[in-house]
C-alpha cells in the first residue's frame, strides 16, 4: 500500500499531465453521477414534508373517452369523482383532497406589503399525511375545511413577511384580495415535494367555488387525492381497487357513448417523480429507468475508455519496472492485481474529491431552483437526505467499476509482455 | 553435481520472413560456487544465454535444469516463485524502481516471498545494505545516487533472498573503471564468503580473467 502510494504521488510529480488528469476525469466522472444518483434521489427519498413517500400515493386525473368518434377529453377530477374513487379504500389509512400543485398567490398582511407565495388548497387530512411541524397555532379541523371556513396556516417565512412575526395567530390575511383567519404557522418547506410542499394552504372541501367542477357532470375538476398508505400494504392492492371503482363511473357514462381510460393511478412517488405530463396518458416510470442506466453507462464508460487509454500511457513508461518485477518473482496475476490496485487508489482520490463536489453541489442545490427571497420560503431538504452512507458506498461502488473497466486491459497486457523484452523496453 | 546444466539449447527468433539462431546447440554446466564469465562479441548470443539462464526467456529446444530442477516444465507461476528463492539479477543499467526508496528497491525480491513480516523485510534490508556500505542512502531516490551507487543497490536487491545463483549482464558497463572494479571486488566478495555462484556477461578482459572460468562466445556458439 505504501508503495502504491509513493507510485502515486511520484507520477504526479513526473507525469504531471497524465496523472492529474487521471485524477480529475474520475473526480468530474463520479461527481456527475452523484449529481444524477442525487437529482434522483431527492425526488423518491422520503423527508419533510414528504415523510411518508415510502406510503404515499396520488391518485389524480380523469380520461374519459368517446366509443361513437374519436373525441375524447382529460382533465382533474372532480371533489365527486375523486371521493367516489379513493374514499374508504382498504388498506389507506388516510386521504386527502387537494390540489395537485401549487399556485401562485398574492398575499398582504400586516406589512402592507405583498408577496407571491406558493398558495395550495388542501382538506384538513393534509397535515395527518404531510409532515408540517407547527411554529404556532394549529392546523386547521375538519369541520373548517369542509364547511370552507376562510381560515389558513401559512409558512413561518411567509409569516415574517406579511406580519413581520410569527406571532400571527388569528390575524388577518388577504389572499388574492380575499381575507382569511391564519390558525397556524408551520416550518418553512421544500418545493422539491411535489405534492405536500407550500407557504401557504387554504382550507377546502366539496363547496369549495375554487375547487369546483369543470363540468355539469362533476366529472372534472381540480381535485387531486393524496394518500397514506398503511404499513405493509402493496401499492398494487390499493390500484386494483380503484381499477374497479372505474365501473360506476362508466355506468354513469354509458348511455352516452363514453367510457373511461385508465392510467394506473394513484402513482408511487417513483411515478410522481419521473412526470405526471398529462391526464390522458399513462405515466411511464420504466423509459426514466431506462434513460438514468444509459447516463450511468455514459458517464462510466466514456471517462473509462479516456482513463484506460492514460493508464495504457503511463504503464509504458514502467514497462522496465514490469520487467525487473517479473525478474524477481511477480507472476502475472500479480501484476494484473498491483496494477489494478495502485490504479483503485488514484481511482479513490479521484472519487473523494468527486464526493467533496457532491457534497458542495448538495449544499447548494436549491441554487437549482429559482427562490427569489419574496417568493415563498424555498427551504431544502437537508444535505443528509441526499447525501448518506448509501450515496457515498454509491460512489465508492462507481470508483471500483470505473476502475475495473480501465485498468482491466492495460493490466492484463502488461501482464502479458515477456520479461526479457519489458526489461530492455526504452 | 552442477548447480547449472544446459543441455543442447537452441534459441531461434522467427519472424515472417527471417529466421535468426541466436544459440545453437549449448551445452554448459556451472559448479556450485563458480564465478563464470561469458565473454564474445557484441549479438553473438551472451544476453540470451543469461536471460535463458535466468529464467526469464525460453530456448527453443534444449534443457535448462537449476538446481536440479528440470525449469522447461515449470509453469509462469513456479518460474517466478523459483526465480524468486533462487535467482539474483545484476543488469547494466541498474534498473532500479525510480519512484522507490533505496530501501524499497532492496526489499522487492522479498515482497514477492509469503511468510516474511514488514519488520522481517526491513531488517534484512538493513543488513544487507549495511554489508554493501549504503546504509546512510537508505531513505534516497536512485536519482539521487551515482551510478556506482545504483549498482551497489541492485547488487543489495540481487542477494536479499539469498540466491543460489547471481546473474550479471555487464554490470560494469554503464561505470567508470573505479567504480567498476569496486563493484567487481563486491560480485568477488559474495562468491567468496557466501559461496554464490556467479555468472557474468562481459567485454572486460581484465575482469573476466579474474574469475574462474571463461567462456567464450562467437555466433551463438561456444568456442572456447
Amino acid at each position: 500500500m505504501r508503495q502504491k502510494i509513493k507510485q502515486i504521488i511520484y507520477d504526479m510529480r513526473h507525469q504531471p499531465i497524465i496523472a492529474w488528469v487521471s485524477l480529475l476525469a474520475t473526480a468530474m466522472s463520479v461527481f456527475l453521477i452523484m449529481v444524477v444518483v442525487m437529482i434522483q434521489r431527492v425526488q423518491v427519498i422520503p423527508y419533510a414534508p414528504e415523510s411518508c413517500r415510502d406510503r404515499l400515493l396520488l391518485g389524480a386525473y380523469m380520461h374519459v373517452g368517446c366509443k361513437d368518434n374519436n373525441y375524447d377529453s382529460s382533465a382533474g377530477m372532480s371533489y365527486r369523482v375523486a371521493r367516489l374513487l379513493y374514499e374508504n379504500l382498504e388498506g389507506v389509512e388516510t386521504v386527502s383532497y387537494i390540489e395537485p400543485q401549487t399556485e401562485w398567490m398574492e398575499v398582504r398582511g400586516t406589512t402592507g406589503e405583498s408577496y407571491m407565495v406558493n398558495g395550495r388548497h388542501v382538506d384538513a387530512n393534509f397535515f395527518m399525511i404531510f409532515d408540517h411541524p407547527l411554529v404556532a397555532g394549529r392546523y386547521f379541523t375538519t369541520e373548517e375545511s369542509e364547511s370552507v371556513l376562510p381560515v389558513c396556516v401559512i409558512s413561518h417565512t411567509t409569516a415574517r413577511n406579511a406580519f413581520g412575526t410569527t406571532d400571527c395567530i388569528g390575524s388577518q390575511l388577504s389572499v388574492d384580495h380575499k381575507m382569511y383567519t391564519v390558525v397556524g404557522v408551520v416550518n418553512d418547506n421544500t418545493p422539491l415535494a411535489r405534492t405536500g410542499s407550500g407557504d401557504l394552504f387554504i382550507a377546502t372541501g366539496p363547496d369549495d367555488p375554487a375547487m369546483k367542477s369543470y363540468n355539469d357532470e362533476q366529472i372534472f375538476g381540480p381535485v387531486a387525492a393524496a394518500m397514506l398508505v398503511r404499513e405493509g400494504v402493496d401499492f398494487q392492492s390499493v390500484r386494483d381497487q380503484v381499477k374497479a371503482r372505474y365501473a360506476v363511473i362508466d355506468t354513469e357514462l354509458a348511455p352516452s357513448g363514453r367510457y373511461t381510460i385508465y392510467h394506473e393511478s394513484p402513482f408511487d412517488q417513483e411515478t410522481i417523480a419521473a412526470g405526471i405530463y398529462g391526464s390522458n396518458s399513462t405515466p411511464d416510470k420504466t423509459s426514466g429507468r431506462v434513460i438514468r442506466t444509459c447516463l450511468y453507462l455514459i458517464l462510466l464508460i466514456v471517462p473509462a475508455i479516456n482513463l484506460s487509454s492514460m493508464l495504457h500511457s503511463r504503464i509504458r513508461r514502467r514497462i522496465s519496472e514490469i520487467g525487473v518485477r517479473r525478474a524477481y518473482g511477480c507472476s502475472r496475476s500479480r501484476i494484473i492485481t498491483e496494477i489494478i490496485a495502485e490504479n483503485f487508489l488514484l481511482t479513490l482520490a479521484g472519487g473523494i474529491i468527486g464526493v467533496t463536489l457532491g457534497v458542495i453541489f448538495a449544499s447548494t442545490y436549491s441554487g437549482l431552483y429559482e427562490n427569489m427571497e419574496n417568493y415563498g420560503s424555498g427551504a431544502t431538504p437537508a444535505i443528509s437526505a441526499v447525501l448518506n452512507w448509501g450515496t457515498v458506498a454509491a460512489a465508492i461502488t462507481i470508483c471500483f467499476i470505473l476502475n475495473i473497466i480501465s485498468a482491466a486491459i492495460p493490466a492484463w497486457k502488461a501482464s502479458r509482455l515477456s520479461p526479457v523484452e519489458a526489461i530492455n523496453a526504452r | 553435481m552442477a548447480i547449472i546444466t544446459l543441455d543442447g539449447i537452441h534459441k531461434v527468433y522467427r519472424t515472417k520472413d527471417i529466421e535468426t539462431t541466436a544459440l545453437e546447440n549449448i551445452n554448459l554446466q556451472v559448479n556450485p560456487g563458480e564465478f563464470l564469465s561469458i565473454m564474445g562479441p557484441s549479438g553473438c548470443g551472451k544476453s540470451t544465454l543469461l536471460n535463458i539462464i535466468g529464467l526469464l526467456d525460453k530456448p527453443t529446444d534444449g534443457t535448462v535444469t537449476l538446481l536440479d530442477t528440470d525449469c522447461g516444465r515449470l509453469s509462469d507461476r513456479e518460474l517466478s516463485h523459483f526465480r524468486n528463492h533462487n535467482l539474483g539479477f545484476v543488469f547494466q543499467s541498474f534498473h532500479l524502481i525510480p519512484s522507490l526508496s533505496v530501501a524499497d528497491n532492496v526489499e522487492l525480491p522479498l515482497i514477492y516471498r509469503s511468510g516474511l513480516s514488514a519488520g522481517d523485510r526491513r531488517k534484512k534490508v538493513e543488513q544487507v545494505l549495511e554489508r554493501l556500505e549504503m546504509s546512510h542512502r537508505i531513505r534516497h531516490l536512485p536519482a539521487q545516487l551515482s551510478g556506482g551507487q545504483c549498482q551497489r543497490v541492485a547488487i543489495a536487491r540481487a542477494i536479499i533472498g539469498n540466491p543460489a545463483i547471481v546473474l550479471a549482464d555487464e554490470p560494469t558497463g554503464n561505470l567508470d573503471s573505479k567504480m567498476g572494479s569496486e563493484v567487481m571486488s563486491l560480485l568477488h566478495r559474495l562468491n567468496k564468503e557466501d559461496g554464490t555462484t556467479v555468472v557474468m556477461v562481459t567485454h572486460n578482459e581484465s575482469q573476466a580473467r579474474e574469475t574462474d572460468r571463461i567462456v567464450r562466445f562467437f555466433d551463438g556458439r561456444i568456442v572456447g
